[in-house]
């Protein structure tokens, strides 16, 4: 009885798995578009953005591919991704060479308005009088002028030093931030802090921002901490190309391109055509990003939400027609 | 026929994680005082284990251990291996490093030792509250580490204190199991003649069972350290310097070289430190015998 109630399972089993299997393949094959995901928040957003508009007006599919940075650029130049939403130009050495040689296309500047550098909450400055948060350090404006606050940043581990959160280790960055704080001297009273991964640094900065306390770091555009928080940029000398890597000047606002592979240049026009429009700002993508960390919502609730907010832009990369298709499909 | 339902779940249960977050963040600021004594004595236990470290002339640390592993495996040349391999941590300049990292390694297994040899007890003198733990060890086990690392760092802010209770959540577990264990497969018998010789239930656990159970309980203290040194580098990831951080760099930047040298440390470290403490488990053993 036993082995016949098991063979009868079975049997429904085999059964259920069967017919799920046959209408799952019905699938049709249509177009589709893999986005590079290279894992931070902004990049998903703009895939969301361009997937979204992809999908409803042109009748594509979309998914993502994850990776790092170099790794999808070799994907990009092989075709196996097809377009790549934010490539940090700065970021990848051979990228000017590709762009020579022809190996991918480059075609448009998402944006490079993208600030990064030591900042401080507003309320370390100006206090906060909703908050009952005192101005601890009013006349903080340049980056040179932390020397004078080592108490009011202080270091738990250290006594009598004041901590600078720096950037992530292994960041090229990193080592622009700790040359900035040998050359202004501030290593007489401060301790370089490297918070070993970007989940960390927020977590300091949230933490920090949540209990009102002062708190100085490294951090960078377009970010949501950097949409929702209200921190400001510490000042320094006017960016200098030969010498800003020594942390002797501002660092310079990254490029931000979009590009595509050449297999799949040739052959989406239409897409070549929105793309090439396509432009935003890292203000707005840190706005966005805002709202999705403080709604709860997903990617596309968040891209759906960006595009009502900045309605101008369908006109900017769509035509008339295929911005009207959009609307319909956002109202 | 549309069988959609067969691989997709039909309804989801919303779970309002939105509310977690809010409440963690809120407790972590209405009750900054408390643990803020808790980072500050977390501080002071580093910095002093680390201070004693950095005070001994490495001359003198190098010669203990020469010391103390030839007499563990009764071989000078063993002795003189670990030695040398403890030179070249010092040759590659990271002595410094090493000091810095040990010192949050120590002192984890300082506190998984002081809270789980007693848990280790209590849990084996009852089934019910075994039964209550054992899941609970299982959870602290499997459950990936930066989901709790990033509510430490709410708590405890950044850098050592956080990388101490982290590295403790994780290594405390084999301790607390060891020491049941080894409680328990003591023979009745043995502790029934210790009860009929007059002894309380105290004196049976302290003066029988705990000896009786010691090999048990020294491999424990050394699966404890040896998974406290696993953590090495991923409490680099929240700010915890020494070698970790240099590793964690090294492989951050693809500087392979740099990378293997430090990782390399790490190694030598964890080798030395577990033949240290396996000595310590044979030399328990033939004591009990």
């Amino acid at each position: 009885m036993k082995k016949f109630i098991g063979l009868l399972i079975l049997t429904i089993l085999v059964i259920i798995t069967m017919v799920g299997c046959a209408s799952n393949t019905t699938m049709g094959t249509g177009k589709e578009i893999a986005f590079a995901d290279a894992g931070w928040d902004s990049n998903k957003f703009h895939n969301a953005v361009a997937g979204i508009i992809a999908e409803k007006v042109y009748g594509y599919k979309w998914r993502e591919i994850p990776g790092s940075t170099t790794v999808l650029h070799e994907g990009l130049l092989k075709g196996e991704v097809d377009i790549h939403m934010e490539v940090w130009t700065d970021n990848l050495a051979t990228y000017e060479q590709d762009l020579a040689e022809g190996k991918v296309k480059e075609l448009s500047i998402n944006f490079d308005d993208d600030y990064q550098g030591l900042y401080v909450p507003r309320y370390v400055i100006e206090g906060d009088s909703e908050r009952g948060i005192k101005a601890l350090a009013p006349d903080l404006k340049y980056v040179w002028d932390l020397k004078d606050y080592p108490d009011i940043f202080p270091d738990d581990e250290n006594k009598g030093m004041g901590r600078i959160y720096g950037a992530i280790p292994g960041w090229e960055v990193d080592e622009i931030i700790h040359n900035k704080y040998i050359n202004y001297g501030l290593d007489e009273n401060f301790i370089y802090f490297r918070p070993g991964s970007d989940a960390a640094l927020s977590a300091a900065l949230t933490s920090a921002y949540d209990k009102g306390e002062p708190i100085v770091t490294y951090y960078w555009e377009p970010t949501w901490l950097m949409g929702k928080y209200d921190f400001v940029l510490l000042e320094d000398e006017p960016y200098d190309e030969s010498t800003y890597k020594e942390g002797k000047t501002q660092l310079p606002a990254v490029t931000v391109t979009i590009a595509m592979s050449n297999e799949f240049y040739d052959s989406n026009e239409e897409i070549v055509d929105f793309l090439s429009n396509y432009k935003t700002s890292s203000k707005m993508t840190s706005e966005a990003l805002a709202y999705m960390q403080d709604t709860n919502a997903d990617y596309i609730e968040t891209a759906e939400w960006f595009l009502k907010e900045y309605d101008y832009l369908l006109d900017e990369w769509l035509n008339e027609e295929n911005a009207k298709t959009m609307r319909d499909y956002l109202n | 026929m549309n069988s959609d339902w067969l691989f997709n779940f039909p309804f989801k249960i919303p779970v309002n994680t939105g509310a977690i977050d809010k409440y963690v963040r809120d407790f972590s600021v209405k009750y900054d005082i408390f643990f803020g004594s808790i980072r500050n004595f977390l501080i002071s236990f580093v910095n002093i284990i680390h201070s004693i470290l950095s005070f001994i002339p490495w001359i003198i640390t190098i010669l203990a251990v020469v010391y103390i592993t030839w007499r563990i495996s009764k071989k000078i040349s063993k002795g003189i291996l670990y030695g040398a391999l403890l030179f070249f941590i010092g040759t590659l300049g990271l002595w410094d490093l090493m000091n810095e990292t040990l010192a949050i390694v120590l002192a984890s297994v300082a506190m998984s030792l002081v809270l789980g040899f007693p848990l280790g007890i209590l849990i084996s003198t009852s089934d019910k509250a075994d039964k209550i733990v054992r899941p609970i060890l299982d959870t602290m086990q499997t459950m990936p580490v930066f989901v709790y690392l990033i509510p430490a760092l709410l708590f405890f802010g950044l850098g050592k204190p956080p990388a101490v209770i982290a590295t403790t959540i994780y290594a405390i577990v084999p301790i607390i199991r060891l020491t049941n264990h080894g409680i328990r497969q003591i023979d009745e018998e043995i502790v029934e003649a210790s009860i009929a010789f007059g002894s309380t239930k105290f004196q049976s656990l302290v003066k029988v069972q705990i000896p009786q159970a010691l090999p048990t309980i020294m491999t424990g203290v050394n699966q404890t350290l040896m998974m406290a040194m696993a953590m090495v580098v991923t409490t680099s990831m929240i700010g915890a310097t020494g070698l970790g951080m240099e590793v964690l760099i090294s492989v951050n930047r693809v500087e392979i070289g740099r990378g293997l040298v430090s990782g390399t440390a790490v190694v030598i470290i964890a080798v030395i430190l577990d033949r240290i403490t396996q000595g310590l488990v044979k030399n328990g053993e033939v004591n009990s015998h």
